[in-house]
């Protein structure tokens, strides 16, 4: 399981946000004393530091600077200040992504996740059971036989098997879609899982993305 | 100055001189002067007097007219007094100093009324990301919390989020002159982030989406440009018709030397005569009083960072039919450093 240090002097937020984070499987490690924040940082052995910029002590933008001359663990910088300058400072210093508060949660969870991607080792396919599936082709491959993905199948089951075993909300497929600048609508979506059960069928997997009624879906 | 106008003023010293030289005619008379002598009297008399005259009205045509001639060139006319030389005559010199004098207490008033707005910016900036923060916490309350809380709950909140992000870009587009990055942008990315951000109003109102992007770079501050189009499309979500399946475009082309981008919808529109309007401050028109409330500052501000950023707004619409948004971008060289 990943480790997320959150570095934030909010105290709602940041019971909110370890609420949302443990939910999302994730481990989660609050940081509490900013006066030593730079050694936490350093000696927390997590695997991606969510940063606010505004915290007591030393500065955000300062600490991610220091943390980077010893240390590249994935960092997200977090801030409620709206400006570009912001952004392209902590973006300059180093840091793996930029969100502003109020966030999406969702959004966050993504940002997230791709940014934790990236730091895996770079692999072409992912497995699936006896299936191959390669996300840049958007190809699944059982043996010899292949059966081609549109991109939005790709996305949904991409996300699915990311998440294999845990139930996916339609709001979590349908904003990563969005997120990948496919903005269909309700139907689609659903248009969209069945074709991807009937081509998952047609390659000896029936019903394996099963509906929670009221919850999402769950890739078993 | 005119010297007729100048003459009339001098009219009482003018007056006292014909009378004096007419006693001292009179006493010349009486004691039967030569006559030759009183007419070098009457020449020497006179013509010292028009000499006098001629001189303290050129000391003081000159100081006058260049105040005011340079007055109606200067468009900050505070300025006149840094650009006259000094009179050469008391009065003058008098009018000079005071001049200054209230020049002096004037900047030192807009001085201080800066400051008081610099102040107030200052504290609307921070009271904003203080206000960011409890919103952040009801934003996640309201997803952690999901089955207890009313759908409606998040709307409210993000409701009350787009407004607190008009009174920033209200305070940065009126009160500071260079708070923006101009810097290459996406604007695939830009409209995705503001789509998202909307995802679940547009799904709720069934809005079809086409957006038409490609790879399409454009000169701009991201998060002005966030701003912008979220209001543009917030309008486009308010104002949709309900009587018929609603759509949003949202393309751009490329030409010569600007970028447009069109957002497009088939909502209820505007009427012409409130077209020319919708960008003045607080209009509402015609939509803004049916609809929900409106505070008729979206596109006002919308259109004040516009034209800071260098980019032009147009807005048409056919009412019942649907409105359409251009922004037009610069693909202009002068942009292609980086600010």
């Amino acid at each position: 399981m990943k480790r997320i240090m959150i570095v934030e002097d909010d105290q709602t937020i940041c019971k909110e946000l370890k609420n949302l984070l443990e939910h999302s499987g994730y481990v989660v490690n609050i940081l509490n004393n900013f006066s030593n924040s730079f050694e936490e940082i350093i000696n927390s052995n997590a695997d991606l530091v969510l940063l606010d910029i505004n915290i007591p002590f030393l500065n955000g933008e300062t600490l991610l600077r220091e943390v980077r001359k010893k240390t590249n663990i994935p960092i997200i910088m977090v801030t409620s200040r709206v400006s570009e300058l912001d952004e392209v400072l902590s973006m300059s210093y180093g840091a793996d992504d930029y969100i502003t508060k109020p966030y999406n949660p969702t959004i966050l969870l993504l940002r997230i996740q791709n940014v934790l991607r990236r730091m895996e080792q770079k692999v072409d396919s992912y497995k699936y059971r006896e299936l191959e599936f390669f996300p840049s082709k958007g190809i699944l491959k059982k043996n010899e036989e292949e059966i081609e993905l549109t991109k939005n199948e790709m996305i949904v089951f991409s996300y699915l098997l990311n998440n294999q075993g845990k139930i996916v909300t339609r709001d979590v497929l349908m904003t990563d879609l969005w997120n990948n600048d496919e903005y269909i609508n309700d139907n689609a979506l659903t248009v969209n899982i069945s074709r991807l059960r009937s081509k998952l069928s047609e390659l000896g997997y029936c019903n394996v993305i099963e509906t929670r009624k009221g919850q999402g879906y769950i890739l078993l | 100055m005119k010297l007729s106008k100048y003459i009339v003023d001098h009219y009482l010293s003018i007056l006292l001189i014909f009378f004096s030289y007419a006693v001292i005619l009179l006493l010349l008379l009486v004691f039967n002067i030569n006559i030759s002598l009183i007419f070098s009297i009457t020449f020497i008399f006179f013509m010292m007097h028009i000499l006098l005259f001629g001189i303290n009205f050129i000391r003081k045509k000159r100081f006058y007219d260049e105040l005011i001639s340079n007055i109606e060139l200067l468009d900050q006319k505070y300025l006149v007094l840094e650009t006259i030389s000094k009179p050469s005559f008391y009065e003058g010199e008098i009018l000079y100093h005071n001049l200054y004098e209230i020049d002096r207490s004037m900047s030192e008033n807009v001085q201080k009324n800066k400051k008081d707005i610099e102040d107030f910016k200052e504290y609307i900036e921070m009271w904003i990301h203080e206000v960011k923060l409890p919103i952040s916490s009801l934003i996640l309350l309201c997803h952690n919390h999901k089955e207890k809380l009313h759908k409606s709950f998040l709307e409210q909140v993000r409701r009350l989020d787009n407004y607190i992000d008009q009174v920033l870009y209200y305070v940065r587009s009126n009160y500071t002159e260079e708070d923006f990055v101009i810097r290459k942008v996406s604007l695939e990315k830009m409209v995705g982030n503001v789509l998202i951000k909307n995802k679940d109003d547009l799904l709720e109102s069934k809005i079809d989406l086409e957006v038409d992007l490609g790879n399409i770079e454009v000169y701009s501050d991201m998060k002005w440009l966030e701003f912008i189009l979220n209001q543009i499309i917030n309008n486009s979500i308010k104002y949709r018709d309900e009587k018929r399946k609603s759509y949003i475009r949202i393309f751009a082309e490329i030409q010569k030397d600007q970028t447009i981008l069109n957002i497009v919808d088939n909502g209820i529109g505007i009427q012409k005569g409130d077209l020319n309007y919708v960008c003045k401050k607080s209009f509402t028109g015609e939509n803004g009083r049916r609809k929900t409330k409106s505070t008729g500052m979206g596109l006002y501000i919308v259109d004040k960072l516009c034209k800071k950023m260098g980019h032009i707004l147009e807005i048409s619409s056919v009412y019942h039919e649907g409105t359409e948004v251009k922004i037009i971008f610069g693909n202009n060289d002068f942009y292609h450093t980086e600010r």
